[in-house]
C-alpha cells in the first residue's frame, strides 16, 4: 500500500515540477509568471464555462488513455489512440450523413457501432502484425495514426466537403442537431454516464475478471503464460481489439458531442496527450480518470491563455512535452528495474 | 628450485580469511567467517542455496566489501572489495553465469575480458589468434579461435571460463558452482583440468552443489550454513558423507516432512500420455523429435535420460502443445490430443514443471498469488456470473502455498523475491493440485539445494504412489536412477534405449553419447 502511495507521490512530485520548468521558460521568455498561473487557473476551472470545458476535454482523453491501460495491462503499447479517434469519428460520420433520415437513437446508435468498428479495425491491424509476426507495435500504431489523419483529411476535403464551407480549413457538413447527443459545450448527462460507464467496466474487466488477470501474466511475462495454457496471442489481439474500440468510440463521442462536423486536423494531439494520460494516472483506471481531468483543464487552459495574456497556444503544449518527458524517463526507470531483463541489467 | 617444506607451505596459506563479516540488510550473509586454504590444493566449499557459499566468493574475488575482516593472499593482506587487488595478488574467478559475450569470436572475447597485459588497442585478427593459440590449445580439444562465443557448447565455454581466469597468471582460482550447466561427461573433463592444474601448483577453490561431485575433486571440504563455516576445512578422508550432510542441512528439520497427496486415483493401470511415433520440427534453439514412442501410466515414474540439447525440450514443448506435432499422434487420457492447443491438454490434467523455472514457470514481477492462481484462469468459468472475488483467489493460493510450506510474506510480493527452492515449491503448489493425471517434471531439482532436492524428488514419489504418472525429463543420472521405475534415453532426437531398474550406469551413459545404437 505504502508502495502504492509512494508512486502517486512521486508523479505528483513530477507534474508539479514539469509545470514548474514550463513556468521558468516562460519566465525567461519575458512572460509574467503571475499572469500564466491565474490564466491556467481562470482557464480551466473558474472562468463562465471553464470547468465544463475541462471534462469535455477531459472525456477524449479519458476514453482514448483507457485504452492506452487495456493495451499495457498485457504488455503492448497502443500509442496510435489519434488514428483510431480519427477514424471512429468518420466512420460515425459517414453513417450519420449517410442516414440523415433516420430516427435519431439508432443512428447513433448505428453510428457509435461504426465507429468502435473502425477504431477496431484500425487497432487490429498492427496488433496482428505484433502477435503473428513480432513486429514492433509501438511503429506500426504510429504510423497508422498518420495513415488515419491523412484519410480524415481526404474525407474533409474529398467526399464529405461540405461544397458551401467558407472556412479555411476544409470541414464536413454538419450532422442534423437532431443526432447531438450534447450542446456545443460538449457535456451533458448522457456522455457523462456513457464515460463513467465505460470507465467502471474497464475497471471490473481489469480488476475482476478471469481475462483481466490473464492480460496481466500475458503482459509481464507471456512465456509463462503460455506454458500455463494461456493463448497469449489471442488476449493480445482481443486487448488491441479493446483498446482501439474505446479510441474509437471517443471518435463517436467527439461528433455527436461538440464536433457535430469533422474538420481537417482536428484535436490534433488528443491521442497522443491520452498516452501521457495514462502514463501519469500510472496505468490504473482510476489514476487515468484524474490525470484526463487534469489534461483535460491543461487543454481548457491552453485555449484560454491567449484571451488574457498574449501567450500563444503553442506555449502551454510545452507543459504537455514536459510532462511526456519526465514520466516517460521515469517509467523507464522502473521498467528496468522491474521488467523482463531486470535481473540481467542488475547483475 | 625445491619444493617447499611441509612446514612452509602450512605456515603461509595460500589464501587466509579471518572473521569476515558481510550482512544485507537484515540478513547476515557470512558471520565471523575464517578460513585457510593451503596451497597446491583442490579445496571443496559447499552448502545449501542462501548459505553463503556465493558471498564468500565474492569476497574473495573482491566484488563484495566485507563488513568486518581481513583477506590474506600469500601472506600478505589485500584492500578488500578491489577486484584489480585481487587479481594482482594472483586470484581469479570463474564466475556461476557465463561472462564471455557470446556474439564476439574466442580470440576477441579473451582479449576483452581477461586480465593479461601486453595487448595493443589495435590489432588485426592473425595476432590475436597467435596471442591467444596456447592457452586455448592448452585446454585440449579443437582449436576454436575463431568461433563466436556462443555457437559453442556449454562444457567449451566453461574451459574458456577457466583459460579467461588464468590468463593473467593466477596462482589462485575460485569456481563458483561450475558444474550447473555441464553434463556428467563434460563434468568429469571439467575435474581432469582442475587437478592437472593442481598438480601445476594451482590452489583451486570450488563451489559444489552435489556430494558426488565432492567426493570426485576435492582433497579437502568446507561445510557453510547460514552465513557460518560450520565445518572444515577437513581432509576429505576424514569426513564420511553422513557428517557432511548433515553439517549441510543442519540440525534435523521437521518442516520437509510429507505432503501434497497426488489424485486417489483407481488402483488400474491406465495409460494417461501416449506418444506414438511423434516428430515435430527443430526450433532455433533445439534438435526436433524424430519418430518419439512412449507412454506414461499411471503409478509409474519414466524416466528421460540424456545429454541437454538432444530435443528433451522439444518434447517438454510438444507434449505441452507449445510446439506443433508435424507427424504421428498424441493421446492424454485416452483421448487424441494431437491437435489439442496448450489450453484444452492441462484441462484434460496435464501438468508441467518446466525447464526454466524463473522464465516459464513463474512472472517474476506478478504477484504470488496470480503466479499460484494461473491455471484457473483458462477453460470455462464454472458460474454464468464473469466477476471474480479476488480474496478468494488470494485466500485459496495462501492455502496451497501454506500447504506446499512456500516460505513468503504477503501473497501480494512480486515471486521474484523468493529463493529457488521456493520458487520450485511454489509452482508445484500450483501444479501439483487437485486435477492432475500425469506431470511431466523438467528438471525439477536443478540449482536447488539438498533439502529442496529431497523435498521435491519426494514429492514425485508421493505423487506416483497416489495413482498419478510422471515423466520426469533430467541430465541427472543419479536422480534418474532413483526414481524412475523405467528409463528412456533420448539422443538426436530420438529415443534409442530404454531400460528397467537395476540400471547399469555404464550402459545408460553409452546410450547418452550415442555410443549405442
Amino acid at each position: 500500500m505504502t508502495g502504492g502511495l509512494q508512486r502517486v507521490a512521486s508523479t505528483a512530485v513530477l507534474v508539479v515540477f514539469s509545470l514548474l520548468l514550463t513556468v521558468l521558460i516562460l519566465w525567461v521568455s519575458g512572460y509574467r509568471v503571475g499572469d500564466v498561473f491565474s490564466g491556467i487557473i481562470q482557464g480551466a476551472v473558474t472562468a463562465t464555462g471553464a470547468s465544463t470545458s475541462t471534462i469535455r476535454w477531459a472525456i477524449p482523453l479519458l476514453l482514448i488513455g483507457l485504452g492506452v491501460v487495456i493495451g499495457f495491462r498485457a504488455g503492448f503499447f497502443n500509442i496510435g489512440g489519434q488514428g483510431q479517434f480519427y477514424m471512429g469519428a468518420c466512420c460515425a460520420l459517414a453513417v450519420s450523413l449517410g442516414w440523415r433520415e433516420g430516427p435519431a437513437p439508432l443512428v447513433i446508435l448505428c453510428g457509435t457501432l461504426a465507429a468502435i468498428g473502425a477504431g477496431t479495425a484500425w487497432s487490429l491491424l498492427p496488433g496482428y502484425l505484433r502477435v503473428r509476426f513480432g513486429t514492433d507495435e509501438v511503429l506500426t500504431t504510429l504510423m497508422m495514426s498518420f495513415i488515419g489523419a491523412l484519410v480524415l483529411q481526404y474525407l474533409t476535403a474529398g467526399p464529405m466537403r461540405n461544397p458551401s464551407g467558407t472556412g479555411q480549413t476544409a470541414a464536413s457538413e454538419r450532422i442534423p442537431d437532431s443526432f447531438r447527443i450534447t450542446d456545443g459545450s460538449g457535456v451533458s448527462t448522457t456522455v457523462l454516464l456513457l464515460v463513467g460507464g465505460v470507465a467502471v467496466l474497464v475497471w471490473l474487466l481489469l480488476e475482476r475478471t478471469r481475462f483481466g488477470l490473464a492480460m496481466t501474466l500475458v503482459g509481464r511475462n507471456p512465456t509463462m503464460a503460455r506454458w500455463q495454457g494461456i493463448n497469449a496471442g489471442r488476449v493480445g489481439l482481443a486487448t488491441f481489439a479493446l483498446s482501439g474500440a474505446l479510441a474509437g468510440l471517443a471518435g463517436a463521442v467527439e461528433l455527436y458531442g461538440p464536433g457535430a462536423r469533422l474538420v481537417t486536423g482536428f484535436s490534433p494531439e488528443v491521442g497522443f496527450t491520452a498516452v501521457v494520460v495514462a502514463l501519469v494516472g500510472l496505468l490504473t483506471v482510476g489514476g487515468t480518470v484524474v490525470a484526463a481531468v487534469l489534461f483535460g483543464g491543461l487543454q481548457s487552459a491552453i485555449l484560454f491563455l491567449p484571451i488574457v495574456t498574449d501567450l500563444p497556444p503553442p506555449a502551454l503544449v510545452l507543459l504537455h512535452g514536459m510532462v511526456a518527458f519526465l514520466v516517460t524517463i521515469k517509467f523507464q526507470a522502473v521498467w528496468r528495474r522491474t521488467g523482463p531483463g531486470a535481473k540481467a541489467m542488475a547483475s | 628450485m625445491t619444493a617447499p617444506s611441509e612446514s612452509a607451505s602450512a605456515a603461509t596459506p595460500a589464501v587466509r580469511c579471518r572473521s569476515l563479516g558481510v550482512s544485507f540488510g537484515a540478513v547476515q550473509a557470512l558471520r565471523d567467517v575464517s578460513l585457510d586454504l593451503s596451497p597446491g590444493r583442490i579445496h571443496a566449499l559447499v552448502g545449501q542455496n542462501g548459505a553463503g557459499k556465493t558471498t564468500l566468493a565474492k569476497v574473495l574475488g573482491g566484488l563484495q566489501a566485507p563488513q568486518t575482516g581481513e583477506v590474506r593472499i600469500a601472506g600478505r593482506k589485500i584492500p578488500l572489495g578491489d577486484v584489480r587487488a585481487a587479481q594482482t595478488a594472483g586470484l581469479a574467478m570463474v564466475h556461476q553465469h557465463f561472462s564471455l559475450p557470446p556474439s564476439f569470436t574466442v580470440a576477441e572475447a579473451l582479449e576483452l575480458t581477461a586480465a593479461r597485459k601486453g595487448g595493443r588497442s589495435l590489432y588485426r585478427r592473425s595476432e590475436l589468434h597467435q596471442r591467444w593459440q596456447d592457452d586455448v590449445a592448452e585446454m585440449g580439444g579443437p582449436t576454436v579461435l575463431a568461433t563466436r562465443i556462443r555457437d559453442l557448447p556449454v562444457e567449451t565455454r566453461q574451459s574458456l571460463e577457466i583459460v579467461r581466469a588464468l590468463a593473467g597468471d593466477a596462482r589462485i582460482l575460485l569456481l563458483d558452482e561450475p558444474t550447473a550447466l555441464l553434463t556428467p561427461a563434460a563434468i568429469d573433463q571439467l575435474f581432469e583440468r582442475l587437478m592437472s592444474l593442481r598438480d601445476d601448483g594451482v590452489t583451486i577453490l570450488i563451489v559444489l552443489h552435489k556430494l558426488r561431485e565432492v567426493a570426485a575433486v576435492a582433497e579437502s571440504v568446507s561445510v557453510l550454513r547460514d552465513g557460518e563455516l560450520v565445518l572444515g576445512p577437513s581432509e576429505m578422508s576424514e569426513v564420511s558423507e553422513a557428517q557432511l550432510s548433515d553439517a549441510i542441512v543442519g540440525p534435523a528439520s521437521s518442516a520437509d516432512r510429507a505432503i501434497g497427496k497426488g489424485p486417489s486415483a483407481e488402483a488400474a493401470q491406465d495409460t494417461l500420455l501416449e506418444l506414438v511415433g511423434v516428430s515435430c520440427r527443430e526450433s532455433a534453439f533445439e534438435l526436433g523429435l524424430n519418430e518419439i514412442n512412449l507412454r506414461v501410466e499411471s503409478r509409474e515414474i519414466v524416466g528421460i535420460a540424456g545429454v541437454e540439447g538432444n530435443g528433451q525440450r522439444s518434447l517438454v514443448s510438444a507434449i505441452a502443445g507449445l510446439a506443433p506435432i508435424a507427424d504421428g499422434s498424441m493421446r492424454l487420457g485416452g483421448v487424441d490430443a494431437t491437435r489439442a492447443g496448450p489450453a484444452r491438454r492441462r484441462l484434460r490434467g496435464l501438468r508441467l514443471v518446466p525447464f526454466d523455472r524463473n522464465s516459464e514457470g513463474i512472472s517474476r514481477s506478478a504477484p504470488l498469488w496470480l503466479n499460484q492462481s494461473a491455471l484457473r484462469l483458462i477453460g470455462r468459468h464454472r458460474r454464468r456470473f464473469p466477476l471474480i472475488s479476488l480474496r478468494q483467489y488470494k485466500r485459496q493460493a495462501a492455502e496451497a502455498m501454506d500447504l506446499w510450506r512456500v516460505r513468503y510474506d504477503a501473497v501480494g510480493q512480486p515471486a521474484e523475491s523468493l529463493s529457488g527452492g521456493n520458487v520450485q515449491r511454489l509452482i508445484l503448489s500450483r501444479e501439483l493440485a487437485p486435477g492432475l493425471e500425469v506431470l511431466v517434471a523438467a528438471q525439477p531439482t536443478r540449482g536447488l539445494d539438498f533439502s529442496a532436492t529431497n523435498f521435491v524428488r519426494r514429492s514425485l514419489r508421493e505423487l506416483r504412489d497416489g495413482g498419478a504418472g510422471v515423466l520426469l525429463v533430467s541430465s541427472d543420472l543419479d536422480e534418474l536412477f532413483e526414481l524412475s521405475d523405467r528409463l528412456l534415453v533420448m539422443y538426436g532426437g530420438r529415443i534409442v534405449a530404454r531400460f528397467q531398474a537395476p540400471y547399469d550406469r555404464q550402459a545408460v551413459g553409452d546410450a547418452m553419447t550415442g555410443a549405442l545404437r
